[in-house]
């Protein structure tokens, strides 16, 4: 059956953080839920829907930015009572919006994450979980990083208090007490946590996590150790995970899973082969969705998906039918409900007009004065900055609560900005000047109307590092901007993993010196991404990484007085050695270098090269082919007469296509690299080669791999 | 919402912007296309097509089995439609950059074949202004040529630029049709059949020109520009990052008036409002639109607008009827319109608190350090611009300064100026770095043609620490003539060419003019005839004397004719002369332009002698071929051998010579592009249709 559903805008409250919104369960004889969300402005909002029109049932005042919104209420009963964490405070609301609880904790930091469950609440601040049992503290645990969601299997199931921290370090942590029971391995930096099902499954102990990079997966915890069941990629390249519900909303008995991303997609998954779930049904909003649930909102007997998004909508997606066979004098009716509607706002906006008008004549006059001071509204950006695994490139996301009116973009590193499709906006490129304002890259985005979100995809290239700017200025008045910056690390296209390979030829980079841990840790912090801020706890921390682009790998472990790198890169190594003596010789430190250059890992690296290279040059060469092929085709009338390689070709073309499509300027990357690999390990040795580059890459064009390796050890 | 009434897959990839719709029997209406390599596909439709099997003259077309006809040279353009008054079937026109071929397709046979020397980069078919018979128009190197059904030249005129695109529309509401010719020098001009009764300047090449209804037409630009144009004024354009492949006007909402539609080169449809230029309806294709065409194509007598893929997709959309009312997106247009106004509901709340924000930290008025992070800034801080002529150094050329400065301790984060035709793309940045932050940015301009530029400037306004920063936003045109210094007369050497011409104006009006066109330290006043100005070029330092004589003769002495040109037209219409008798001399550029005539003549007679040895050599392939087929025959394999050897290095020869045939016929067009240009450039010499407006005739000249 096809599923069609119908989208609904209720309301629009101010901007919303992750999990803010939730439909309190139907009451008395009422069908219909009503709805209570959370807004950065502080603002509680709870109402329901009464023919067609929100009707408010309470709305708090304003006050701190409010970070999560849960339900809660004695075990085994309705779950109505509102709780909501607004910095380091936990307020509660029953559902008639009379305040029965504040709680302020003794978190220094604000809450980020909040789990509520009868009596025990279980809230996380950046790196702390705190655990209250009737507002006492009764457990604390500290992480190893960020901490971006909690959630406890159900009490009345599992029998015990079993916590999980969902962690930006790829890891689920699974508590006991105050004590960590075990780690959980996820495939991207988990951000959002539900219980499978609603209830955590037959045992109470499944999981679902969303993670930042768009995957799915379901585990169960057990006692021991995780059991992972399912997981799905991200193969269509949609957004991160924010949210997650279970909801019956095809009607067959089944709980559907549904989902909602950062890039505005909402998806419902359905359980049709039991185990794994099978995508049933997507519809793209145009900004993130924070929160997710399904339910009964509308009308009466039409079940819907409601979803709430950035800049703070309500939005239903119902599968009440829109055009109602009931006849044309409903839809009348419709019509006429929508035309008060839309008069009555239009009324509205008309006396807010009139109120900005005066509010804006004051402002000019107050522009004459000598001792006034103008200041620029606060907006909010939500922006994210990360690297994809897949074509090892930046993506930057930025999303604005009202309509951005252009985004420039300023870098003081050579970085390469792409094209996305999705965006409308009109690019344009200045030309810069590297000395003596140090810009390498100057480009404007104009954006169309409406564009409230903006992605930028990013190519950096390692060893090169600085600062990317992007100065938002929105479409509000008076006009400001805000400028956002994001570092680019020498190890930029690094990422975290949780185990690497020890049998590969390493080569090691030792440092000795008066420096202190978390002295250390900073410059650790300062080359690669994906490590947390915060100095772990402990005496020495090991960290592995992958490179993205060409798997190569780095094991970094350092305590105080001490550290040591190792990597089957000689050009990891070579950055690493450059950064790092500078940054010690900035704060005065002196360092002993010492390194231990494998020359088996040359021939170990180039092996690894080698065959994407020459898979690289190979898909080159067909690309370049196919129109010549095809038009062989075109007039002889069919392809009989050709080699079988190139008939394959001509029926792979489009997949090819698209492959070359996908990766623009791969080639050229793997060839900067071997370059780079070329001159660093002779580097090592003392000698300069730069003048033998030319010659590599002659033969960089169709080698074999002996005769690539044999160069590399020829030259010196 | 609208869905296609019928889609089908051509086997072809498309050439974009060579797809015509034509009943080339008279009756079924068949779709051709351009494919890669030369080829015409005259595929589709109802009916089989390619009557008769191909043939074998090498510099005609052939016809192959699979409905494809083979030009073997890359296809510029292509046209169908009715050219012949009888039998009352369409023809094929195919343009290419050599040639223009005229073709039957159902009898297989062609009309005509012209060689054309300036190409044919766009194509037109129909009647224009007073000419009887039906012409098919095309433009080229900076030509415009028309041929009827036999290939009579009857229409033959230049134009300032290469030719992009072409249209026919009643441009003036006369009742005949004008030429719409848009061009490589990013004008759109309107010929009355050879003379010019209106011009208009965009930002880029023009690459698409459509007529709507009565002086209506659309236009697209190389740089993702769409829009619309009554008579000389622009109703409406937006901008868009991809480029629009081909433009179509068609009423798809039955309104009764055509909506402007555009097919894009991510594969995009959409139509556009003619009066707003919003979006009433929009499709998606997997790859870039080939070309957008309307016609019978089901022959059940209604005509559908046609879409294609640059893969051969095509898609048939049938206008929306009544029950739609105009309404042909999914989404309900009332959801949409609650949504918009809550957002500017939004908008207006935040723009209230700023102001109470604002007026909250007015309370206290001491500034402070963190303040200044926030982006609070004195409320009497202004941003002053000036615009000057800066003369250049060593390290620098010289260029037009613009100066941008606040009036405190405030500093500017960041410039970015939008404008049009001036910088590489539509924008350019100053950011300075952090220690060389102060109040006060110099951006260097260097407009590349002689036209006035809207400068729309945004600065960032703050402090050195600040995360938010004021945007304040202005406009400031850049005079038209601002790339000329003034410079004292008496150092100077008066240039030998000149336009002389007597206008009944106050000298004063010339004057403002003056002050308004040039960028002028200080505003010139007129006192008493005669009156004399001297510039410098920023450009190439050249010279430009302006003299006013007593009983209103005006004198213009510069070499460069362009410059004249371009100083007369906005002189003319400033001073809203139509008519203007003008007396020139460039003696310079004759010389350099009979240079030029006697290139033209050289490489006419190299191209002579060229195509005769190649013709001797053809002889020469056909005997030795005959001779070396002889040898395989009777066996003689040695002999055979040497018979090819000798093939094979005469065919070696033959390319050779076709590569230097290549080079001067390359030549050749520069140089006739050059000829073009001079006859068009002495036609802006006078003062004749700078400024034309109204729909009465213009008079002849």
């Amino acid at each position: 059956m096809e599923l069609s559903l119908a989208r609904v805008d209720y309301l629009q409250v101010g901007v919303t953080a992750q999990k803010t919104m939730r439909l309190l369960p139907a009451s008395g004889r009422a069908a219909t839920q009503k709805v209570v969300v959370g807004d950065q402005d502080g603002v509680v909002t709870c109402f329901g829907m009464k023919k067609g029109e929100p009707v408010p049932v309470f709305k708090t005042l304003p006050g701190q930015k409010i970070a999560r919104l849960e339900l809660g209420g004695a075990l085994n009963t309705p779950q109505e009572k509102i709780f909501v964490a607004t910095g380091s405070e936990v307020r509660g609301f029953t559902k008639r919006g009379k305040q029965f609880l504040s709680f302020e904790t003794n978190l220094t930091e604000n809450i980020k994450a909040m789990h509520i469950s009868g009596a025990d609440l279980f809230l996380c601040a950046s790196y702390i979980y705190n655990h209250y049992c009737d507002c006492k503290d009764k457990h604390y645990y500290l992480s190893g990083d960020k901490i971006n969601d909690v959630l406890c299997l159900p009490v009345d199931k599992v029998n015990s208090i079993t916590p999980v921290l969902a962690c930006q370090d790829r890891l689920l942590r699974v508590l006991q007490g105050s004590d960590l029971l075990y780690e959980v391995e996820v495939p991207g930096p988990p951000t959002v946590l539900a219980l499978n099902n609603g209830n955590g499954g037959d045992s109470g102990e499944e999981i679902v996590y969303g993670t930042s990079d768009g995957k799915l997966g379901l585990t169960q915890i057990t006692g021991s150790a995780p059991v992972h069941k399912w997981e799905i990629g991200n193969e269509k390249k949609r957004g991160g995970i924010l949210c997650i519900d279970s909801f019956d909303i095809v009607g067959d008995g089944v709980k559907e899973l549904l989902i909602g991303r950062d890039d505005g997609v909402l998806e419902i998954y359905s359980f049709e082969s039991v185990d794994e779930p099978v995508l049933r049904y997507d519809y793209a909003l145009s900004e993130s969705i924070g929160s997710v649930q399904g339910g009964c909102v509308g009308k009466d007997g039409y079940d819907e998906v409601l979803a709430s998004t950035y800049s703070g909508w309500l939005t239903g997606l119902t599968t009440e039918p829109v055009h109602r066979e009931g006849g044309s004098g409903e839809e009348l009716k419709l019509s006429q409900e929508m035309q008060s509607k839309i008069s009555s706002l239009r009324n509205e906006l008309e006396h807010l007009q009139m109120k900005v008008l005066q509010e804006r004549e004051k402002y000019q006059q107050s522009s004459q004065s000598s001792t006034a001071v103008s200041s620029v509204p606060a907006f909010s950006v939500n922006d994210k900055f990360t690297l994809n695994k897949d074509d090892a490139s930046y993506s930057l996301i930025l999303e604005v609560q009202t309509a951005i009116d252009n985004v420039l973009v300023q870098s003081d590193v050579p970085i390469d900005l792409l094209d996305v499709d999705k965006n409308s906006a009109v690019v344009s490129f200045s030309s810069c000047d590297s000395e003596p304002n140090s810009n390498f890259l100057l480009a404007t985005y104009r954006c169309q109307a409406n564009t409230t979100r903006l992605e930028l995809k990013i190519r950096s290239i390692e060893g090169q590092y600085g600062t990317l700017q992007a100065y938002v200025t929105p479409r509000i008045q008076p006009k400001t901007c805000q400028v956002h910056q994001y570092q680019i690390k020498p190890l930029s296209l690094h990422q975290r993993t949780h185990s690497i390979d020890h049998d590969r030829p390493m080569n090691t980079l030792m440092l000795k010196g008066q420096f202190s841990f978390a002295e250390i840790h900073s410059w650790v912090v300062f080359c690669l991404p994906e490590v947390p801020e915060k100095t772990p706890a402990g005496d020495s921390v090991t960290f592995y990484f992958q490179n993205t682009f060409l798997g190569t790998q780095l094991e970094s472990s350092y305590r105080k007085g001490e550290g040591c790198f190792k990597s089957d890169n000689i050009s990891t190594i070579s950055i690493l050695k450059d950064v790092l003596s500078k940054e010690a010789t900035k704060r005065k430190i002196n360092l002993n270098i010492s390194y231990d250059i494998n020359e088996e890992s040359v021939r170990h690296t180039l092996k690894l090269i080698h065959p994407k290279l020459e898979y690289q040059q190979l898909l080159a060469k067909k690309v370049h082919l196919i129109d010549a092929l095809r038009e062989l085709q075109v007039h002889e009338g069919n392809v009989d007469f050709l080699l079988p390689k190139y008939r394959s070709i001509l029926e792979e073309a489009d997949q090819l296509l698209e492959e070359y499509k996908k990766q623009p300027a791969h080639l050229e990357r793997l060839y900067g690299m071997i370059t780079d690999l070329f001159i660093d390990k002779f580097k090592f040795k003392g000698t300069n080669v730069k003048t033998k580059v030319p010659l590599l890459l002659e033969m960089l064009d169709g080698c074999e791999q002996d005769g690539l390796i044999a160069f590399f050890e020829a030259a010196a | 919402m609208l869905v296609p009434v019928f889609t089908l897959k051509l086997s072809h990839k498309l050439v974009p912007r060579t797809v015509a719709l034509g009943r080339f029997d008279g009756t079924h209406p068949c779709l051709a296309a351009a494919t890669q390599a030369g080829k015409v596909t005259a595929g589709g439709g109802r009916q089989q097509q390619g009557g008769g099997a191909g043939r074998s003259l090498t510099a005609s077309p052939i016809l192959l089995p699979s409905g494809l006809l083979n030009i073997n040279q890359a296809i510029s353009c292509l046209s169908a439609g009715l050219l012949r008054p009888q039998p009352a079937a369409d023809c094929l026109l195919v343009g290419t950059a050599t040639s223009l071929l005229a073709y039957d397709v159902h009898d297989n046979s062609e009309l005509f074949y012209r060689e054309v020397s300036d190409g044919a980069n766009a194509i037109v078919l129909g009647k224009l202004g007073d000419i009887t018979s039906p012409l098919a128009i095309i433009g080229g190197n900076c030509a415009l040529q028309g041929f009827d059904y036999k290939g009579n030249d009857l229409f033959w005129t230049v134009t300032g630029d290469n030719v992009r695109s072409l249209a026919l529309c009643d441009f003036d509401g006369d009742g005949k049709t004008e030429l719409l010719v848009g061009s490589e020098d990013f004008d759109i001009r309107v010929f009355k059949e050879d003379e010019i009764v209106a011009e208009m300047s965009e930002t880029e090449t023009v690459t698409a020109l459509s007529p709507m209804y009565g002086s209506r037409f659309g236009y697209a630009l190389s740089n993702g520009t769409v829009g619309v144009y009554d008579k000389t004024a622009r109703y409406w354009r937006i901008k868009s990052k991809n480029h629009a492949m081909s433009i179509h006007a068609f009423d798809l909402n039955s309104d009764g008036v055509c909506e402007l539609i555009t097919g894009w080169s991510n594969g995009k449809v959409d139509a556009r409002s003619d009066r707003t230029g919003e979006v009433i309806f929009k499709d998606n294709f997997a790859s870039s639109i080939a070309g957008v065409v309307e016609g019978d194509y089901r022959m059940d007598g209604s005509t559908q607008l046609i879409c294609c893929s640059v893969d051969g997709e095509v898609r048939g959309y049938l206008p929306g009827g009544e029950e739609m009312k105009g309404n042909l997106m999914d989404t309900s247009a009332e959801q949409d319109l609650i949504r918009e106004l809550s957002q500017k509901k939004q908008n207006l709340l935040l723009e209230l608190r700023n102001y109470e924000e604002n007026a909250k930290a007015e309370q206290n008025t001491q500034l402070k350090e963190a303040d200044g992070q926030r982006g609070v800034i004195p409320a009497n801080t202004q941003l002053q611009t000036s615009l000057s002529v800066n003369l250049g150094s060593d390290s620098q050329s010289a260029h037009v300064e613009l100066c941008i400065s606040t009036t405190n301790d405030t500093i500017i984060r960041a410039v970015l100026i939008f404008a049009e035709g001036i910088f590489e793309g539509e924008s350019h940045v100053v950011h300075p770095s952090l220690q060389n932050l102060s109040g006060c940015v110099r951006v260097p301009l260097t407009p590349p043609k002689d036209v006035p530029v809207d400068l729309h400037i945004k600065a960032f306004v703050g402090y050195r620490n600040s995360t938010q920063f004021h945007v304040f936003e202005l406009t400031r045109q850049l005079p038209r003539f601002s790339m000329y210094a003034l410079s004292s007369p008496d150092s100077a050497t008066e240039p030998l060419s000149f336009v002389n011409c007597t206008m009944n104006e106050r000298p004063q009006r010339i004057v403002m003019w003056l002050n308004q066109s040039f960028l002028l330290p200080e505003d010139a006043e007129f006192q008493s005839a005669p009156f004399q100005v001297c510039f410098t070029s920023l450009r190439n330092a050249g010279q430009l004397f302006i003299k006013i004589k007593s009983g209103g003769e005006i004198s213009i002495s510069t070499d460069d004719i362009d410059l004249a040109g371009d100083i007369i037209q906005s002189m003319a219409s400033f001073l809203a002369i139509e008519d203007l008798q003008v007396e020139a001399d460039f003696p310079a550029y004759f010389e350099e332009l009979k240079k030029v005539l006697v290139k033209v003549d050289e490489h006419h007679s190299v191209n002579q002698r060229l195509s005769a040895d190649m013709a001797e050599h053809s002889n020469l392939i056909r005997s030795m071929l005959v001779q070396a087929e002889d040898a395989r025959l009777l066996g003689d394999m040695k002999n055979m051998k040497t018979r090819y050897i000798e093939l094979y290095d005469l065919n070696r020869d033959l390319i050779n010579q076709y590569k230097i045939r290549c080079n001067n016929h390359t030549e050749l067009l520069n140089n006739l592009k050059a000829v073009n240009q001079a006859i068009q450039r002495a036609g802006r010499l006078r003062g004749k249709y700078a400024y034309w407006e109204g729909t009465g005739s213009p008079g002849s000249h």
